[in-house]
């Protein structure tokens, strides 16, 4: 099977998905939300100029057609202005991505190594005491409200030790380092626990297998059995896991650039949420449908190269 | 003559450590493996057959097993307790072992020919890379692979069982073992890729020379491939002879329980067709042996000096030379 063409038939999944997703993203803004003329206008707002507002953003229009528009924005990805600060929303995203990369960026691959690295070594050393003294520090960790930990975090690293600053965000490269310093290892801390959980058990799941004991029997040293035949063969949990989770990088983290008042993505999310922002929530609902998607291809044609038996139909 | 003897077992204790107390999965068992000769080692499952295997390899998991006591000898030097770096040198090289799942037992995101060559390039370091590939090429095409060069970058999931398993005992005769232990290599293969194996290695021990361990609950493989057989039950030897006088006489009601169950086609001999014989009952919880002899349960010839208390009969010398039977009541 060619690759490109099973990589483009793939794609052409794209279609449907965002049709279900827009079909879900009005249906939640038109059915459930609260009429977002009332938080744009105020409690004082007249019939009329709920009215215009309502002409204005198109909300008058018939429930297919306003549906075949959200479809549209979708497609072509022009999802126009915010209703909220009448900023193109492009020009949002483009400031907003920085912010949240800078962050989500180094935290991504510092848990990624420190999770699997440690995976293996516990995996190794199961049973042994720092295979239970990192359960019991990934069950620490993952007991622990995140909110805790952050909160924990800015109160104690940054207030009473003064290491850090406590909240706010500059941009530039040098600059930002000060500010992204502690949500990063508190981040790594809070994903730590599950992740390390789910890694060790993916190897230890290859480690009982007949060919481990294949390897052992021809002499090869245990380091060896772990790294090449067992790495090896958990790679297809591991990448799934790995590179689902890099759209929701670009989505950045909703909580902590609220918390340390980082003007990114996440935090860009959370305020449209509160100000019934639908065209800036459509945006990111639809950017991130879409990146799942790519990144779903990407991680079938990964599979193949990870594992012969896999084969692309 | 001494030199010929390659593996020597004795007084070998497996114990594991479980829940419910301490486990003797192989409890004194004692046997020699000879050069070009093979040993079978008999027995239904659970009855120790493979943790004795794996104890000769080193391969015991530690925690929960351990080699409680006993001696194992090769070449003379002791195996158990030896470093566990010297032990690598020796597992794979001196020592091979092939295993009775082909399905499973290759690993699968691998080439068989990586395979191979892992084991050569482990153990003949002085070998260049072309030399090296060459080698796992010839090693396919001496265990029978059609078109070795081609195959030799192939999956395990591109072959069958019976291939798979050639590719094993390819991997196992890398490094020129001297002694091969072979633990149910047939089991799950079709009867006729069966033969072919056993053939294949009644072949390549003529040609290398080595010693072969076949651990299997078959008696029919035991005739077609063993020179001398040790019978296990419940982690120790209850009878060792040679494979006739095995078969001719039988002098442990176990054996004898055994060849009873193997289902006859000989239409000639005039018996009418009759029920297959079993041996009743199940082999007893190695937490909760008897007093006295561990088959008492299920042997016919039970008597009530079977079930005293002066603990399990030992192997003691019976008819012919070279019978071992442990028994109190043995067949005559």
């Amino acid at each position: 099977m060619n690759l490109y063409l099973y990589i483009f038939r793939r794609l052409l999944y794209v279609i449907p998905v965002l049709f279900g997703v827009c079909l879900v993203i009005f249906v939640l803004f038109n059915l459930v939300a609260p009429d977002p003329a009332y938080t744009l206008l105020g409690k004082h707002a007249t019939i009329q100029q709920i009215n215009e507002l309502h002409h204005e953003l198109g909300m008058d229009k018939p429930f297919i057609v306003q549906y075949l528009d959200t479809v549209k924005t979708a497609f072509t990805f022009d999802f126009g202005y915010s209703w909220a600060s009448k900023q193109n929303i492009w020009d949002m995203i483009k400031a907003g991505a920085g912010p949240s990369l800078s962050i989500t960026g180094p935290l991504y691959i510092l848990s990624s190594l420190l999770s699997i690295s440690l995976a293996l070594l516990v995996a190794y050393f199961r049973g042994k005491f720092i295979d239970k003294f990192v359960l019991v520090l990934s069950i620490v960790g993952l007991s622990i409200p995140s909110l805790a930990i952050i909160l924990f975090g800015q109160w104690f690293f940054a207030y009473k030790l003064g290491w850090f600053e406590i909240s706010g965000y500059e941009n530039g490269f040098p600059n930002f380092i000060p500010y992204v310093i502690l949500p990063i290892i508190l981040y790594v801390f809070i994903f730590f626990g599950g992740d390390t959980r789910f890694y060790r058990a993916v190897i230890l799941d290859e480690a009982y297998q007949d060919y481990v004991r294949t390897a052992r029997s021809k002499g090869l040293s245990e380091y060896k059995v772990m790294f090449k035949h067992v790495l090896k063969n958990s790679m297809i949990p591991i990448l799934t896991n790995l590179i689902i989770q890099i759209p929701s990088l670009i989505l950045g983290l909703l909580l902590a650039e609220t918390f340390f008042s980082i003007p990114g993505l996440g935090a860009m999310v959370v305020k449209a949420i509160n100000n019934s922002d639908f065209p800036v929530i459509k945006a990111m609902t639809i950017l991130s449908a879409f990146g799942f998607i790519l990144f779903n291809v990407l991680t079938d044609v990964l599979y193949t190269v990870v594992d012969p038996r896999m084969k692309l139909k | 003559m001494s030199y010929d003897k390659i593996l020597e077992v004795k007084d070998l204790v497996v114990e594991f450590k479980t829940d419910r107390g301490i486990v003797k999965a192989v409890n004194g068992v004692n046997f020699d493996v000879f050069k070009g000769k093979t040993i079978g080692i008999v027995g239904e499952s659970g009855s120790g057959k493979s943790v004795t295997a794996l104890a000769i390899m080193g391969l015991i998991p530690n925690p929960p097993g351990r080699i409680a006591s006993g001696q194992i000898l090769f070449n003379g030097k002791s195996l158990v307790n030896m470093e566990a770096s010297e032990m690598r040198k020796i597992r794979g090289n001196k020592i091979a072992m092939i295993f009775q799942e082909p399905m499973t037992s290759l690993n699968p995101v691998f080439t068989i020919g990586n395979q191979i060559e892992e084991v050569i390039e482990l153990h003949q370091p002085h070998l260049s890379n072309i030399e090296r590939q060459a080698k796992a090429v010839d090693m396919l095409r001496l265990v029978g692979i059609p078109s070795p060069e081609k195959r030799v970058n192939e999956y395990p999931h591109q072959l069958s069982g019976g291939m798979r398993q050639r590719v094993m005992i390819a991997i196992a005769l890398s490094c020129e073992p001297d002694v091969l232990i072979a633990d149910e290599p047939t089991t799950a293969l079709d009867v006729t890729i069966q033969a072919q194996i056993l053939e294949l290695m009644k072949k390549l021990q003529k040609e290398l020379g080595m010693g072969i361990i076949l651990i299997t609950h078959d008696l029919g493989v035991v005739a077609e491939t063993c020179d001398s057989v040790s019978v296990m039950y419940c982690g120790q030897i209850v009878e060792s002879a040679d494979v006739e006088t095995l078969f001719n006489h039988p002098t442990h009601p176990y054996t004898k329980g055994l060849m009873d169950s193997i289902p006859s086609f000989d239409s000639t001999s005039g018996h009418k067709k009759e029920r297959l014989q079993t041996i009743e009952g199940m082999v007893p919880s190695l937490f909760n042996l008897p007093n006295g002899c561990n088959f008492q349960d299920r042997c016919s010839k039970v008597t009530e000096s079977c079930r005293g208390m002066k603990g399990d009969p030992v192997l003691k010398p019976s008819k012919g030379e070279g019978h071992f039977v442990a028994c109190f009541n043995p067949l005559s």
